[in-house]
């Protein structure tokens, strides 16, 4: 089960207009514990008005640094990061988990490689981590950075690049493409697409020298690099993702409201939605769980060990109360949001509405 | 920038990357998808453990061992993957009894069975070294065959786990067919092996799971599988009677 632990803040720094760089420090006692591996995320959490909502950001700092340091930029309407931004100050507490994701390449001090790395906006946090601990601890290695940001004014980690292009000299090249902002090569300006690509590889990127490719970047981005780093002999094994946070949504839900309370009948009317198309049927309260009553009314519904630890058949109830007999693999606030383990799901109230899509 | 739904995006080939951007039914698909492997390895295991005591020879007792010790150690690099959206993974390895069998003339055809999700092949008992051997051979294959699938999952988490198993579960089966071209080496080893590959054949093809599947078509949606059953069940197939075919068996 997830774990999270104290953080404390240590300095807050303004990167752009809106992204903050927040570099934190565990307690002694679990320093072990948030030892990273490059290009890795943490995920925070915080309680907004009774409501718990979780973020993972990716860490900046690279292994040998000797700190933790996360970007957060700043999302419309998204409550997490407006909070980040604007109401972190250096001496707070923040939780959070030990860092996870495999946005990495083991590495070797005599290997001589080359990586290529493209980072779209804030999809430049886990690879300056890579970059930073790829130059340190492969001295032979060397790095391409193609960077895609909107305008010169929100491009994240500008001067801490141009300092690390410095720093190891020759062996991190940067490409700037900028959407709005024209550039004294026309390659470099506009979005990148199979087109670019094709330039890129032509004129600037030998790819059959690369050895890795990282891409972090909204889902578009992430399609147009993968298939052009195919098409230019890439395999799938050279391509290292990570999709950040689009996917998560950015304002806190509010509870399933439950409009029954619990009811005296023996049986329930169970309204169950998978894959978009509703079914009802009746089942017992008691003795059948509501993955087995689905299973049984011919639903092809997710479950793989019914015994309350593997979450495989975690739906949500948007309506009617339930009761789970055993619960080894939701938490606390996945509850609160409605969340059940259908196979530990028994019905509380006359009618009770699941869905396994939410 | 981001004005594509994750699930254009899976359409179009798009990798997932973590717990935090997998959408509702994705999670459910791909978590039984994962439960199905681990528990696949760990019957597996359960049930190869004893060969180590039955192979004829210290080499062969050795290569049961390292096939029992490895597929152990798959179950647990997927079982990681799976513990990061939240269950408990402790708990979930003893929740059954890895090495229970049915009769071994049972007939499941492709159903799970029981409360694991094992492929059923994992729930019929083996009878000594030779038809182990011919076990580990035919359904090494089809796990060959079936990685080579799964290693373009859209989880890319899993899809590593599963690039960094499939080698070595390739060298469970050169060890398997060393060990059954000894056993065809004679005359009453070969009609053991006969009898042993008609017994497991249509099982391990059963593995494979149903033509026109409707599963297949929720996973394929999601960019969890790419090739259709009768697909891989032909390739896998066509290999078993190439390597069978030199050695007589087939």
């Amino acid at each position: 089960m997830s774990r999270f632990l104290p953080l404390h803040i240590t300095d807050i720094r303004r990167d752009t207009r809106d992204a903050v760089v927040v570099t934190l420090r565990p307690r002694p006692e679990d320093a072990a514990a948030f030892d990273f591996t490059q290009g890795q995320y943490l995920t925070f959490r915080h309680d907004f008005d009774g409501e718990e909502l979780r973020r993972s950001y990716s860490i900046c700092a690279g292994r040998d640094e000797g700190f933790l340091r996360v970007g957060i930029k700043r999302v419309d309407g998204g409550t997490f990061s407006t909070w980040a931004n604007e109401e972190l100050s250096p001496g707070m507490m923040i939780e959070a988990m030990p860092p996870m994701g495999r946005f990495f390449t083991d590495l070797d001090p005599a290997a001589s490689r080359h990586y290529l790395g493209f980072a779209g906006g804030s999809g430049i946090t886990p690879v300056l981590s890579i970059i930073k601990t790829v130059l340190k601890r492969e001295p032979k290695s060397r790095f391409t950075l193609v960077h895609a940001n909107r305008g010169i004014n929100t491009i994240m980690f500008r001067e801490e690049l141009e300092d690390l292009k410095n720093l190891y000299l020759g062996r991190l090249a940067v490409i700037h493409v900028l959407e709005t902002e024209g550039q004294e090569i026309d390659l470099f300006t506009g979005r990148i697409d199979a087109e670019k690509m094709a330039a890129l590889f032509e004129n600037w990127i030998d790819a059959a020298s690369v050895d890795t490719a990282f891409i972090c970047g909204p889902e578009p981005m992430m399609l147009t690099i993968a298939d052009s780093l195919k098409k230019a002999g890439l395999d799938e094994a050279q391509i290292k993702f990570e999709l950040f946070a689009s996917g998560q949504p950015g304002r806190a839900k509010k509870k399933a409201v439950s409009k029954d309370a619990v009811q005296s009948g023996d049986m329930t009317e169970a309204v169950v939605t998978l894959d978009g198309a509703t079914r009802s049927f009746r089942m017992p309260k008691q003795g059948e769980s509501l993955l087995d009553a689905a299973l049984a009314a011919d639903m092809d519904v997710p479950y793989a060990c019914k015994g309350g630890v593997c979450s495989t058949c975690r739906a949500k109830v948007l309506e009617g109360e339930a009761e789970m007999a055993i619960n080894h693999a939701l938490e606390d606030y996945e509850v609160a949001q409605g969340y059940v383990l259908t196979c530990q799901c028994y019905p509380l109230t006359d009618r009770i509405v699941v869905s396994y899509d939410e | 920038m981001t004005d594509m739904t994750i699930e254009d995006y899976l359409a179009q080939g798009g990798k997932l990357t973590s717990p935090g951007n997998v959408p509702a039914r994705y999670r459910g698909e791909l978590l039984r998808l994962m439960a199905s492997f681990v528990d696949s390895e760990l019957a597996g295991a359960a049930g190869f453990a004893d060969t180590i005591n039955d192979a004829p020879g210290i080499r062969n007792r050795i290569a049961a061992a390292k096939i029992t010790q490895e597929k152990l150690d798959h179950a647990g690099r997927v079982l990681q993957v799976m513990g990061e959206f939240g269950g408990d993974m402790a708990a979930y390895d003893r929740r059954h009894d890895w090495a229970a069998r049915v009769d071994r003339d049972a007939d499941l055809g492709a159903a799970r069975h029981g409360d694991d999700m094992r492929l059923s092949v994992f729930h019929y008992p083996l009878q000594g070294y030779v038809d182990a051997v011919v076990l580990n051979v035919l359904m090494g294959l089809a796990t060959v065959v079936q990685l080579d699938e799964m290693k373009r999952v859209s989880y890319a988490p899993l899809a590593d786990a599963f690039r960094e198993i499939a080698p070595r579960e390739a060298r469970h089966v050169e060890l398997g067919l060393n060990g059954l071209r000894q056993i065809a080496g004679t005359d009453e080893g070969r009609a053991k092996a006969k009898a042993a590959i008609e017994y497991w054949m249509p099982r391990v093809n059963a593995t494979f799971g149903q033509s026109g599947s409707k599963r297949y078509d929720t996973q394929a949606r999601f960019g969890l599988r790419h090739t259709q059953n009768d697909k891989l069940r032909e390739t896998w197939s066509q290999r078993a009677t190439d390597l069978l075919l030199p050695m007589g068996l087939a």
